[in-house]
């Protein structure tokens, strides 16, 4: 108190800086972005006379449906990004839906109908977590064959949902075994089985967690490449692989605003998703962490 | 309704032994009263009466059939827990009435079961509220009603009454003892409150360790306790225990007490214990507070009453009686005198030591002697 004679001087300058440490560092991970749209909207005219970077003098949309539909994108016949966006729509919803229930059926059973085993059923699981991508690329594309979905928009999605129930299950469970273990016995006094436990006690509870495992398993399975890649014919191929094969086609001039406005398209759903529910993605996390 | 049978039950976490040969008869509509030290078992007991948690082995039996293996939902038994366990995302109203709903009673009977409920326990106006927007005596009251809300052949009580300020646990006792004399269901009690246990209970099953001490009446319980730890468990302020020798009188035995230097002996009611095999050796004479009073002219001459001057060391008015700490045999003995009796800290003062209802303890077993 007596070093500084008005504190609030001294809260101001302490805000100042935070604020301008704040804004440099949103800056330093915004400018790419803000970049990318400014390259988007320029034609390729006006890149190639003059600087890379540099605003745009006449706005127009040209580069966005270019690559949405009409870039042609290795041998295919359709052209565009969106063919490869229609599927990794396809994809991402089952894979996103089947992980989210499977991991909050496995956490509700480890939580609390715990069985003979149940741990090292659950240590097994959590395994997955830690095993990278490219380990189990040769065994899966062979269990794809046996199974004659290689190369088809299924196997992408089962692959998606093995590789996710770890984390799933890691979330649901962790969450779960934050609850009070006499709901679930005054539930089964009260007469109520197991999938009316679930449905009508444990679910209404879930929201939060239920929503950072639908955040998490989206933008996951959006932004694969690797899988994508490697499971998929030219039918199947998400938005991932086909961005990757439009920049890399080698014919012609390098089209630097189509393949903005193509990476663009490839991430707005994550974004969206982010605005979207961001706010209850942060809330879930730390909600474990707080009783009540 | 039924009666309810444990039969040597055995409860374990693992390696941790819980519950070490359980058995009680509880006969149908009885009141049963669960009484110990924190940690001893009670709640793991009525979770496997529930059938919430698996006896590790020994049997319960439910009027005749034996349910040791059944589901909690086939059981028919209806819980309050300690820590309330209500659901979260519904209401009051919800609440009560998602067991009744599971077991698929016609809407109407329903409403008018909640209502009925809702009455008895004061909670009208909280129908429509969550649990999170409830104080803790209000949530026990849901919790009380949701169990009370169906017709179980048995409840089981967890420390109901617990988080209720006075007035009210006064109030929902007598609605407790109101509404077993109606329904005559059997329940079993859970509570760390001596009044409760004592104005509650047909019979008190007293815990220790996981072993019942002593299943018996509450008189019994009180007047005749099986060992010292039921004696000292038992009862508020708790019976005083002191270490005494036993000596010979021309024909009966007494205790030898010291208070202010000078020895006094304190005869023996043969009716309360045979002290043959102890003359010379050092029992456990315990006394209860109440048994230690004020001078009162008509009892002076009584056989089993002795006037004894003591030192007062400290004293506790409670508004109806004041307690009196006083030095006996160098320990400290409590006794229970008429406030307007009572004398100042420091100054002696004569009591009468009433040892027709005393009790004696082997020093080394604590067993009852
Ligand atoms: N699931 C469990 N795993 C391991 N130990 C347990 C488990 N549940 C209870 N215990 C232990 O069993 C003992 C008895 O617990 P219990 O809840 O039955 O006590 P209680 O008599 O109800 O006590 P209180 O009066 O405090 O409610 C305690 O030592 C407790 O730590
Ligand atoms: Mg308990």
């Amino acid at each position: 108190m007596a070093k500084s004679k008005n504190p609030s001087y001294a809260n101001i300058n302490a805000r100042a800086v935070l604020y301008a440490v704040l804004i440099i560092v949103a800056a330093y991970y915004l400018l790419p972005l803000i970049l990318m749209i400014v390259t988007s909207f320029r034609s390729m005219d006006e890149i190639r006379m003059g600087q890379l970077i540099e605003w745009p003098k006449t706005f127009s949309f040209d580069a966005w449906s270019m690559a949405w539909s009409e870039v042609q994108i290795g041998a295919r016949e359709e052209r565009g990004l969106r063919p490869y966006f229609i599927n990794s729509i396809l994809m991402v919803i089952p894979s996103v839906a089947i992980s989210t229930i499977l991991g909050a059926l496995n956490g509700y059973v480890l939580s609390f109908w715990k069985f003979r085993g149940s741990e090292l059923f659950f240590a097994a699981l959590l395994i997955g977590c830690f095993l990278p991508f490219q380990a189990i690329l040769l065994p899966q594309s062979q269990l794809l064959g046996w199974l004659g979905l290689s190369g088809s928009l299924v196997g992408l999605i089962l692959t998606h949902v093995v590789y996710g129930v770890s984390f799933t299950t890691l979330f649901f469970r962790n969450y779960y075994v934050n609850l009070p273990h006499e709901l679930v016995k005054a539930a089964k006094l009260d007469g109520a089985g197991f999938w009316v436990i679930f449905f009508r006690i444990i679910l209404p509870l879930s929201a939060p967690i239920l929503v950072v495992t639908v955040i998490w398993q989206f933008t996951q399975i959006w932004n694969d490449f690797l899988f994508g890649v490697v499971f998929s014919d030219p039918s199947s191929q998400p938005v991932t692989v086909g961005l990757n094969n439009m920049v890399n086609s080698s014919t012609g001039e390098k089209q630097y605003n189509v393949d903005m406005a193509g990476a663009i398209i490839a991430a707005l759903p994550t974004i969206v998703v982010y605005v979207v529910a961001g706010k209850y993605f942060v809330r879930g996390l730390t909600a474990g962490s707080v009783k009540g | 309704m039924a009666e309810l049978k444990i039969d040597n039950v055995y409860k374990s976490f693992g390696e941790e032994h819980i519950l070490k040969g359980i058995s009680l008869d509880v006969t149908d509509g009885e009141f049963i009263i669960l009484v110990g030290p924190s940690g001893c078992g009670k709640s793991t007991l009525l979770n496997c009466i529930a059938g919430l948690e698996d006896v590790t082995t020994g049997d319960i039996l439910l009027g005749d059939t034996n349910v040791t293996y059944e589901a909690p939902k086939d059981r028919d038994i209806a819980m309050v827990f300690q820590s309330y366990a209500l659901y979260p995302n519904m209401n009051v109203r919800k609440n009560i009435a998602f067991g009744l709903e599971i077991r698929k009673m016609p809407k109407a009977e329903i409403a008018e079961e909640v209502a009925r409920v809702a009455k008895l326990l004061q909670i009208e106006p909280l129908l429509d509220r969550k649990p999170s927007q409830l104080s803790g005596g209000q949530r026990q009251r849901v919790a009380m009603g949701r169990a009370l809300a169906r017709r179980p052949k048995i409840y089981l009580f967890d420390e109901p009454l617990s988080n209720l300020d006075a007035k009210l646990r006064v109030e929902m006792r007598t609605e407790m003892k109101k509404l077993h004399q109606r329904l005559g269901t059997t329940i079993v009690y859970v509570t760390h409150d001596q009044i409760e246990a004592m104005t509650l209970a047909d019979r008190i099953a007293v815990m220790k360790g996981g072993i019942v001490q002593q299943f018996g009446t509450p008189q019994e319980v009180y007047d005749d306790p099986a060992n010292m730890f039921v004696a000292g468990f038992m009862g508020s302020p708790s019976m005083n225990f002191l270490r005494c020798e036993v000596t010979k009188q021309e024909k009966d035995y007494a205790v030898q007490i010291e208070s202010q230097g000078t020895i006094f002996q304190l005869p023996v009611d043969p009716k309360q214990a045979d002290l043959s095999s102890y003359v010379g050796k050092t029992v456990v004479l315990g006394i209860r507070p109440e048994q230690i009073t004020h001078v009162m002219p008509h009892l002076v001459a009584e056989q089993y009453i002795t006037q004894v001057p003591v030192k007062i060391e400290v004293t506790e008015p409670t508004g109806a009686d004041t307690l009196i700490l006083a030095r006996i045999n160098d320990q400290e003995c409590e006794c229970r005198v008429h406030p307007q009796e009572a004398g100042k800290v420091g100054e002696s003062m004569e009591l009468l030591f009433n040892m027709s209802k005393a009790v004696f303890f082997d020093e080394q077993t604590e067993a009852r002697l």
